[in-house]
């Protein structure tokens, strides 16, 4: 079953993979960073409290997140066929790995920017830093090492979302599973699939784990 | 100094936390108070006073509910956000947990505040390794705040705060977290900065003893009210108020041994304190007493004793006690409800 058709196989669903974790994950923090941010100053206990807008974005992040993914990857067909001209493949795949991971993205940088101290932000305000300057140059800094944790988790899940997206024609190792371990019950295929899988998460957990530790400057074993 | 130049004016300050609702805390009332330029003014109270509510309300990190603050003459309550954050540059402000970044060293924490009022990364740079000089860090520059004593990251606040020359410089219980010979060096500090520098320090604390090392007028804040302000040597010869009372007396409130016994006050200060007072007032009157605190401080220089003794209650004796000490010019006051 190893033969140069299935490793070429192998090869491209791997690298599909990849391209559209990273793709997804990307434009998801484009949306996700922002919103993550503007979710945790606008909080009542945060530097521009903003009530309205903060239950606003905030309903339709929880919204998002309780839709199961394999539910948004079919309901969101027709945006996914508008967007992109197709459902299928691996590009159009992105389009509900977004959907479905900005508001992961989203929380998870709320939940980084608001583990910063409170103290640190007064401080900067006691010397006149605007909201802007507190964001990019307290908050931003200050939470570096918790944002990596979290941005190596977020990536983990939009793996596993692309993974899922194999159902519904979405390309990569998903798709072959589904089409060889499952239609074709080539379980050897699946097997392998998954150890790949298996071995990526943990990569990723454990580069993130290691970049945050680096970066971390609060601990007293550093430099 | 002169005693017309005030630096900071508060005027009817008052600051109710979650007005209206339940759980509403009048935090501060009317509080008035004029700070001299070039000194260095000691706000005093036991936990949870109002005390970092109103240095909070100088710079307006706390919206006040009531009243006005003038810095230089300017009504800081009045100032859009803009205008506020210009003012803010000109009023340095340290805290007892440093609030430095964390994520960043010694060097770039001095920069934050160079940075964001516009300096270059060169500028900024160059001035902070000053400012670090200025307070005795200048190896310590690429140290991270994790890698510092509480000292020396008390140091760092304190250039940080420096370093937009602020006329100001706000301390919010700044040797509260600090071992005791660290708080004399922090202390002193402080002290050689207001000096050198002429920057105004207003140091909030609940501990007299900072209060003695070095302000030179205290105001004494309870209950969310300002109760006593003056001399701090004045203060502490005669405080008036109960709260006053308890900051000053060694060890807070004293209890008399039995019912009957009057308690006297005793305040000596440098010219008294060789004589043996006790001992003469106990021989010419020829009844003991009971010695139940003593203490003994140094204020602006001067050593000033204090000491709470319980009179014998018999007839006539405490009069006897009170007239031998008028007659040696001692101060006294008697205390009723220590
Ligand atoms: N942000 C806040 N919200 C509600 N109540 C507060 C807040 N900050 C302080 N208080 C209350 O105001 C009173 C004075 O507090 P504070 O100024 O911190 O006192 P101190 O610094 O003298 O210990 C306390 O009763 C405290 O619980
Ligand atoms: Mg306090």
């Amino acid at each position: 079953m190893f033969d140069s058709k299935f490793l070429g196989l192998i090869a491209t669903g791997f690298l599909e993979t990849v391209y559209m974790t990273v793709s997804a994950s990307l434009i998801s923090y484009i949306i996700g960073l922002p919103l993550g941010l503007f979710l945790s100053v606008s909080r009542p206990e945060g530097i521009a409290p903003n009530p309205g807008l903060n239950r606003f974005f905030g309903t339709v992040v929880n919204l998002l997140r309780s839709v199961p993914f394999v539910i948004l990857l079919v309901a969101a067909i027709p945006l996914t066929r508008f967007v992109m001209g197709t459902s299928i493949g691996s590009s159009a795949t992105i389009v509900p790995l977004v959907i479905a991971s900005f508001p992961i993205v989203a929380r998870s940088v709320e939940a980084s920017a608001s583990s910063v101290r409170h103290g640190v932000i007064e401080a900067a305000q006691s010397m006149g830093a605007t909201n802007m300057q507190i964001i990019t140059r307290v908050i931003l800094r200050e939470a570096v090492p918790s944002l990596i944790t979290g941005a190596a988790s977020s990536l983990i899940t939009v793996l596993g979302f692309s993974a899922m997206a194999g159902v519904c024609g979405g390309g990569g190792l998903g798709s072959i599973v589904i089409n060889y371990g499952y239609y074709r019950g080539e379980t050897g295929i699946m097997y392998v699939l998954i150890v790949i899988l298996v071995i990526m998460v943990q990569i990723i957990q454990e580069a993130g784990a290691r970049l945050s530790v680096k970066a971390d400057r609060n601990t007293k074993n550093n430099n | 100094m002169s005693a017309n130049d005030v630096i900071i004016h508060i005027e009817g300050l008052g600051k109710t936390y979650d007005e209206g609702k339940e759980t509403e805390v009048k935090a501060l009332e009317d509080v008035n108070l004029d700070i001299y330029r070039g000194e260095i003014f000691g706000i005093i109270g036991l936990s949870g006073a109002g005390k970092s509510t109103l240095v909070r309300c100088i710079n307006l990190l706390e919206r006040p509910t009531a009243g006005r603050v003038f810095i230089s003459g300017q009504e800081i309550t009045g100032m859009d956000e803009a205008d506020l954050r210009l003012a803010r540059r000109k009023i340095g402000m340290i805290f007892q947990d440093f609030n430095l970044l964390e994520q960043v060293n010694a060097l770039d924490n001095v920069c934050f505040p160079l940075r964001i009022s516009g300096y270059t990364k060169l500028d900024a740079e160059k001035r902070a390794a000053e400012l670090l000089d200025r307070v005795g860090l200048s190896g310590r520059a690429g140290a991270f705040p994790s890698q510092l004593s509480g000292g020396q990251k008390q140091r760092v606040a304190i250039a940080r705060a420096l370093a937009s020359d602020p006329e100001v410089l706000l301390c919010d219980e700044a040797v509260s977290a600090l071992d005791p010979t660290t708080t004399i060096q922090i202390l002193e500090l402080l002290q050689e900065i207001n000096r050198e520098l002429g920057v105004t320090i207003v140091m909030i604390t609940h501990e007299m003893k900072v209060i003695e090392k070095i302000c030179s007028r205290v105001a004494i804040i309870a209950d969310s009210h300002i109760v006593e302000s003056g001399n701090v040597s004045d203060v502490f010869r005669n405080p008036r108020t109960d709260a006053a009372k308890k900051l000053i007396l060694p060890s807070g409130g004293v209890e008399p041994f039995d019912g009957n016994g009057r308690l006297l006050r005793l305040v000596f200060d440098g010219t008294t304190t060789d004589k043996p007072i006790v001992a003469n007032m106990v021989l010419s009157c020829g009844e003991p007493v009971s010695i139940v605190a003593a203490d003994t401080k140094q204020i602006d220089g001067k050593t000033f004793g204090q000491l709470i003794i319980q009179l014998p209650s018999g007839t006539g004796s405490a009069e006897r006690m009170m007239a031998y000490l008028d007659s040696e010019n001692i101060t006294y006051t008697e205390e009723t409800d220590v």
